[in-house]
């Protein structure tokens, strides 16, 4: 019962990681049609912005990820200025390589500024603590709470606010949204700036526990594409719930079947919803 | 108000709209009369800045138009009630409407007062406030859309093929509504295919065949048209 407990809480941080991945993601997808596959490059700049700044200023881990947040938000939104938006109206497997060329580019430039080792973060919340008899470090309890937190303020973000609103009408109805006065930039920008800030948060609450290198990004984003896929192409319910269901099939399936096979799980995951249910578990909308 | 000197539109080799030429004027209620595919949306399309001009120039309160952004069109004061009308469909209808004033966020109270007005055009919208504008008939979907279009405060509404597919005891109430937002100080540019009901209604009109204006004149000369009559009236 403990050993299931506590893969249940490990199936939930790991879940949480993948969410808040995945919803950066989806949200790209759903509202601009690309395929990100440079969103693995915000969350291994993330991962080291944050890092660094801890370890060059010695400031709290949170100003650190706060840091980190608003470069790779900034960082985003000259990907999509400089990179995406230029591609706009060129055939669609432009943008596919180009985010292809991102990544080699800043795997190649974070190796290069912060080499290739190994590093570890090191937070104040590495003291374990015992919930409901199971042991694990508090860091996991707040990857857990920080990514509900997250998700909880940018539903109300997107439901509640004009400004969110109109991030929604756009996926919904692109000409509709033009005709009422939405800025199509302004929404790329922003959406663009919430992915990189919610792929900076991912790899800062996430590196404490798999450590910090250049190719952190490779394995999570495989894994955001599954949960995206899995969710539905677009759909945040959809990413949450495939992002959890993922974390916990993993655990689950490291645990009691065998934990060489742990990565392979989520592609299996994969073919079987897609087998059963091929636009994904929420074939429509972005809520 | 409006006016589009030799307007000409192509998508690469195709053109849709050759040397339009249209004028409205304030407080005007003119029609676009043409069967589907005569450049009825591409001249609203155009106006609204979703679609930009090859050669002519397009004129709004005096001032040069061409080119600007859809959202630049509506914070200059036009609006348009799209063909297919293209709602947000997950969102409520109060969500939709409330969309409609995107260009007047930061003005709350003045919101609040367009959305009672646009309530109180359409009750039927009040009551289905909270549903999903997907869900709706497509005469209430219709209402959603002249209510968005409207809640943007617009000094001209163009409204495109607002009676399409309707149940003819709407059409006639769809028209006489469009009537009330003009004779309440709006600028109204309509496209229809019913001529009928659209020439009682309007002050103006113009015949919209493959991309061009081939005939304009009063409502009433058109009326009794012989070709109009044969070609859209059925007389």
């Amino acid at each position: 019962m403990e050993l299931f407990l506590q893969q249940v809480f490990n199936g939930l941080t790991l879940g949480s990681v993948y969410t808040l991945v995945a919803i950066g993601l989806t949200l790209v997808f759903g509202i601009l049609h690309i395929p990100n596959f440079a969103h693995g490059a915000l969350y291994l700049i993330g991962g080291y912005v944050t890092l660094v700044v801890m370890q060059s200023t010695g400031v709290h881990y949170f100003i650190a990820i706060l840091a980190s947040i608003l470069v790779v938000a900034a960082l985003g939104v000259l990907m999509e200025r400089l990179v995406f938006n230029p591609l706009r109206n060129s055939p669609p497997i432009h943008d596919k390589i180009a985010a292809i060329g991102l990544v080699l580019f800043f795997e190649a430039l974070v190796q290069l500024i912060w080499g290739t080792e190994y590093q570890r973060m090191i937070t104040p919340f590495d003291n374990n603590i015992s919930i409901a008899g199971v042991s694990m470090t508090s860091q996991r309890i707040l990857v857990i709470v920080v990514a509900v937190v997250t998700v909880f303020l940018l539903t109300l973000f997107l439901k509640k606010t004009m400004i969110g609103a109109s991030i929604m009408a756009m996926a919904q109805n692109r000409e509709g949204a033009f005709l009422v006065g939405i800025n199509a930039n302004a929404v790329a920008m922003m959406t663009f700036a919430i992915s990189g800030a919610l792929a900076a948060l991912a790899a800062s609450l996430a590196s404490p526990i798999n450590l910090v290198f250049p190719a952190m990004g490779h394995l999570v984003i495989l894994k955001a594409f599954v949960v995206v896929i899995i969710g539905g192409m677009g759909s945040i319910p959809g990413a949450i719930v495939a992002g959890l269901l993922l974390g916990m099939t993993e655990s689950m399936g490291a645990t009691y079947i065998s934990n060489d096979y742990k990565d392979m799980i989520a592609f299996l995951l994969l073919i079987v919803i897609m087998t059963v249910r091929p636009k994904g578990l929420f074939a429509k909308g972005v809520y | 108000m409006l006016k589009l000197t030799d307007v000409t539109v192509r998508f690469g080799a195709f053109e849709a709209l050759t040397k339009v030429n249209i004028e409205v004027k304030e407080g005007e209620l003119v029609v676009l009369l043409g069967a589907n595919g005569a450049g009825k949306s591409t001249i609203f399309n155009a106006i609204s800045g979703l679609y930009k001009p090859a050669a002519g120039e397009i004129e709004f309160i005096g001032k040069r138009v061409n080119g600007y952004s859809p959202d630049r069109m509506v914070k200059e004061g036009t609006s348009q009630c799209p063909e297919g009308k293209k709602l947000f469909p997950d969102m409520t209808v109060q969500q939709n409407l409330m969309m409609g004033g995107f260009v007047h966020r930061r003005h709350k109270d003045q919101l609040k007062t367009s959305l009672e007005e646009v309530y109180e055009l359409f009750p039927i919208l009040r009551e289905k406030k909270e549903h999903a504008a997907g869900s709706l008939s497509g005469g209430q979907q219709q209402m959603v859309a002249i209510g968005r279009a409207l809640m943007a405060r617009p000094k001209l509404i163009m409204m495109d093929e607002p009676s399409i597919g309707l149940a003819p005891l709407i059409v006639e109430q769809m028209f006489s509504i469009i009537r009330k937002i003009n004779e309440s100080g709006t600028t109204v540019l309509l496209a229809e295919q019913n001529a009928n009901a659209a020439l009682k209604i309007a002050d103006r009109g113009y015949v919209i065949e493959n991309g061009s204006v081939v005939l304009q004149g009063s409502s009433k000369e058109l009326f009794h048209n012989d070709a109009i009559r044969q070609a859209y009236i059925g007389a």
